[in-house]
């Protein structure tokens, strides 16, 4: 029986999408079977992200209107042939799916994957409440920025109240300059606030912004991000990995060689 | 069995088998309640229809087709009379009809402004875009799609199966484009340089069209002339 993970934050732009297809890159480089599923109808963007916009053929509200079978919308990964993913509909809105439809389709789908990975979209409404139906756990995806502090302790709230059992937090686009400065909120700072246990730090890293330029998630590439993503995926098949070290050790004059260097 | 009314699917036409000791009022409700069931499996298909087991008079026909309209999407576009080559009888009825609507897609109609992500564009006959389609929007046709202007999105041309419908565009990079029951996607991996994928990309006229089950993208000049047929 697979796991059904919900990927959520309450604000936008924080990285839920981004999140869900390199931790679902993740599980899937460590042998699992897993299935992305984008919930934001409408507003679609999770086959952006991992690049298989073109082979869409048939999508999420398909499937729950029986215009095809399931196998037959999921599209196989470029790269990872366990990998999957149901793609949502760009020309309709939330209200295409009922909760107790995305709950049939996730215990459908829970036979066949290892993990099934929900890419929640932004706000609170009928979308939100789509995704975790039937979700087992969840990822809160935060940035350390207050507005998207606050919004991820209502989600929690929420996430809880709807009986959705472990809940648990990645701080995402840290930079730790910053925050050794006391300028930005640090990671035990964000936890100290929304009270839930951390399963990762991802830094701010611009080879992200590649990256899904690119339609190519970066776990497992040497990368801060992709090491950080890698990391997360690993805590959540239960392994005890150390937390990165993102200290940024640049002497005055390193820093001053690497501008000339470029 | 106390079923009175039973629907046999072939891939062009359904025959509804009714049961010949049940009344005609009857019959009438356990159609309309199979076919509001079936919306969702039938979807918006276009087929032939026999009846069979219950005799019917033609007035009585054509209200078991009107209850069919009314409560699914599905069309009807003829009623075959028993057959025992009734596949064959289906397939070329509903050819025949299929290719009367192809032929109406020899004409066109214009649309004016661009196509964002979401919008989707459908029409009956051939259509002409004054303006861009960019990724994430889609344009449906039974006929040929002209493009004036760039083509990033999805384009489905001869959507009612001609396989000698075209899509021709000013600016040719489409995510997808299907022509009757062929489809075609984008390349993986054009740039990864954001500055030099757009350094590289083309801005030329190019046709795309059906060939033995394969799309091909062509720039629209004198060699592909012999391959266009309207």
């Amino acid at each position: 029986m697979g796991e059904v993970i919900v990927i959520t934050s309450g604000k936008g732009g924080v990285g839920k999408t981004t999140s869900t297809a390199n931790i679902g890159t993740g599980l899937a480089m460590m042998g699992k079977k897993v299935a992305l599923i984008d919930t934001d109808i409408g507003l679609r963007n999770l086959d952006v992200v991992m690049g298989l916009e073109n082979r869409i053929v048939y999508n999420l509200v398909d499937v729950v209107e029986n215009n095809c079978r399931i196998k037959q919308a999921l599209i196989k990964d470029k790269r990872y042939p366990n990998l999957y993913l149901l793609p949502s509909a760009q020309t309709k809105d939330k209200s295409a799916v009922t909760p107790e439809q995305m709950k049939k389709l996730t215990g459908d789908l829970r036979n066949e994957f290892d993990y099934i990975l929900l890419d929640c979209p932004a706000g609170i409404e009928q979308g939100f409440k789509n995704a975790i139906a039937g979700a087992d756990s969840a990822l809160v995806v935060t940035t350390p920025e207050v507005s998207a502090v606050r919004d991820a302790d209502r989600i929690i709230g929420l996430l809880e109240a709807n009986d959705i059992g472990q809940t648990h937090l990645i701080v995402n686009r840290l930079r730790a300059d910053m925050v050794k400065e006391g300028n930005m909120m640090s990671s035990d700072d964000v936890v100290e606030i929304l009270a839930i246990d951390l399963i990762g730090i991802v830094p701010d890293d611009e080879h992200i912004v590649i990256s899904t330029n690119n339609g190519e998630p970066l776990t497992g590439s040497d990368c801060q991000a992709g090491q950080a993503y890698m990391n997360i995926s690993k805590r959540i098949l239960g392994e005890d990995v150390p937390y990165l070290d993102l200290e940024v050790t640049k002497s005055f004059f390193q820093r001053f060689a690497s501008i000339f260097k470029r | 069995m106390g079923e009175t009314v039973v629907i046999k699917g072939t891939k062009s036409g359904i025959t509804l088998v009714l049961n010949p000791d049940a009344d005609y009022e009857t019959l009438k409700k356990d159609v309309a309640a199979k076919f509001s069931d079936l919306t969702a499996f039938f979807g918006e298909a276009y087929k032939a229809i026999s009846f069979k087991g219950h005799k019917l008079s033609d007035e009585q026909k054509m209200e078991l087709i009107n209850i069919i309209h009314e409560n699914c999407k599905l069309s009807v576009l003829c009623i075959v009379e028993d057959d025992p080559e009734e596949e064959e009888t289906f397939r070329q009825a509903l050819e025949n009809k299929l290719m009367e609507q192809e032929n109406s897609s020899n004409t066109g109609q214009f649309y004016k402004g661009n196509l964002r992500s979401g919008q989707v564009l459908d029409v009956e006959t051939s259509i002409i875009v004054i303006g861009d389609i960019k990724p994430g929007a889609k344009v449906i046709s039974k006929g040929n799609v002209i493009v004036l202007g760039s083509l990033q999105g999805n384009v489905y041309a001869g959507a009612a199966g001609n396989p000698n419908a075209f899509v021709v565009a000013l600016d040719m990079h489409p995510v997808q484009i299907r022509i009757a029951d062929a489809i075609a996607r984008s390349p993986d991996n054009p740039e990864k340089n954001i500055k030099k994928r757009r350094k590289n990309a083309t801005h030329e006229t190019k046709i795309a069209f059906l060939d033995k089950g394969n799309i091909y993208i062509e720039p629209l000049d004198k060699n592909v002339m012999p391959d266009i047929h309207l």
